[in-house]
This record gives C-alpha cells, sequence and structure tokens, in this order.
C-alpha cells in the first residue's frame, strides 16, 4: 500500500521527464533541418516568398498555444467546460496553420519548386512541420471525448497534459523556423 | 466557476501571449526593413520568444517534481 501512496507522484515526474527526452529527440531533427537551411542556401531567401502570410500565420500558431495554455489551466483547476472549449479553439487555429502552410506550399510550388535549393528546404521544413501539426491536431482530437466524459481530474490529467505540452512544443519549433524561413536575409 | 489560481494562470496566459504577439511584430520588422546584418537580432528575438513558452506554457521547471504544481 505504501508502495502504492509513493508510486502516483514519481509516475508524473517519470511522465514528464519521457516526454521532455522526446521533445529532445525531436529538437535534434529540427535543429539539423534549420542547420541546413544555412548551409544550403546561407542567408539568402527569394523574394517572391510571402512574408505577410508567413507572419499570420506564426501569430494563428501562438493563439493556439495561448488556448491550449488555458485548457491545460482549466482542466488543472477542474473548469472542464472551459478545457472543452479551448481544446476546440486549439483544433480550429492549428487547422488554420496547416491551411495557411498550403497555402505558401501553392505559391512555393510556382516561384521556389522542391528542385530549387531554397525550395528543397522550405518544402521538407514547412513540411515535417506541418506533419507534426497534424499530428497534434489528431491527439487534440482524441481528448475531445475522454474530456466530455469527465475523464481528466484537477489530480489526474497527465493525458490531456502531455499533448498540450506537444503542442507548445510544435509551437516553439515554428518560433525558431519562421525567421530562418522568412525573415533572415 | 473560476478560481483565484485559475483566474491568475488565465492572467499569465493572456501576459504571454502578449509578450509574444510583441516579439513577433518587433522581429517581423526587422527581418523585412534590415536588408544586411539582421540576423543575430532574430536569433536574439526567436529565443526571447521560446523562453516565454518553455516556462510558461510548458512548465519546464516542473521537471523532476515528484508533486503537481501548486497553483495556489
Amino acid at each position: 500500500m505504501a508502495s502504492q501512496a509513493s508510486e502516483a507522484p514519481n509516475r508524473l515526474a517519470i511522465n514528464r521527464l519521457g516526454i521532455w527526452l522526446f521533445f529532445l529527440s525531436e529538437s535534434f531533427l529540427f535543429g539539423a533541418l534549420l542547420t541546413t537551411r544555412y548551409y544550403l542556401q546561407g542567408v539568402s531567401r527569394p523574394a517572391d516568398l510571402n512574408q505577410p502570410l508567413g507572419f499570420v500565420i506564426s501569430f494563428i500558431l501562438i493563439l493556439s498555444s495561448l488556448t491550449a495554455y488555458r485548457a491545460e489551466s482549466a482542466v488543472a483547476h477542474g473548469a472542464q467546460a472551459l478545457f472543452r472549449r479551448n481544446i476546440l479553439y486549439t483544433i480550429i487555429l492549428g487547422t488554420l496553420f496547416i491551411a495557411g502552410v498550403g497555402l505558401e506550399w501553392s505559391e512555393g510550388f510556382r516561384f521556389f519548386p522542391p528542385s530549387h535549393g531554397f525550395g528543397t528546404i522550405f518544402f521538407t521544413l514547412t513540411g515535417f512541420h506541418a506533419f507534426h501539426v497534424l499530428t497534434g491536431i489528431l491527439a487534440l482530437i482524441v481528448l475531445i471525448l475522454p474530456g466530455q466524459r469527465g475523464r481528466f481530474t484537477p489530480e489526474n490529467h497527465w493525458g490531456a497534459e502531455a499533448i498540450i505540452k506537444y503542442w507548445h512544443f510544435v509551437d516553439v519549433v515554428w518560433v525558431f523556423i519562421f525567421p530562418t524561413l522568412y525573415l533572415v536575409s | 466557476m473560476k478560481t483565484n489560481g485559475l483566474r491568475r494562470k488565465l492572467m499569465i496566459g493572456f501576459g504571454v501571449f502578449g509578450a509574444l504577439a510583441v516579439i513577433k511584430v518587433i522581429e517581423y520588422f526587422v527581418g523585412t526593413r534590415v536588408k544586411t546584418g539582421g540576423w543575430p537580432y532574430l536569433l536574439v528575438l526567436a529565443f526571447a520568444g521560446a523562453v516565454p513558452i518553455l516556462y510558461y506554457f510548458m512548465h519546464i521547471n516542473d521537471l523532476g517534481k515528484t508533486k503537481d504544481r501548486d497553483d495556489g
């Protein structure tokens, strides 16, 4: 009984360590891709790059981080309706971000296709990132049903915490991708 | 019903979002107006944007803690 009582807090610490190690491994992947941008292209970028659109989708992603944070804060305090609402907002904003990336890609194919030096980096970086955003959206959708059933409590909401942390990680990655692709010159 | 602890957390969220929005605007301004040599500023701004997310949103300071954070 005593070992079971001590197991729960340790389990949370172990879970958190595990997800941060996962983030570290993903950081190596994105770090390599970001470094490749400078190795292949230096600091040059095409004039046709749609910087305003890049700024708008960056803003959307930051906003989605706010709603994800509000969702996590809500579930940690037992505010289930606020949790579900903000998860929904996060999903909508994430989908808008993906749509924005799609728009960028349609322009990118015209001005700097994948055969182009910058195009290679652009589509690889944004593609990898968009894939992570997409999996994040799917994971957030998975949260909705258990959230509606009151599955997540202030004492036990690791599932929600993990997925929301992943969403913030995706935002942190974009914080570095946006200036690397759109602004550095 | 929002408790004081939740209210405080939500206000922190708005504060961090506000700071991130300002950083993004400055970053965009530097990136579009500064033709050469702007990358050190962009690097600093990128880290300035990442740190609040890591600390306030991702709670990196909770690493290794065996108890959930005290929300007050």
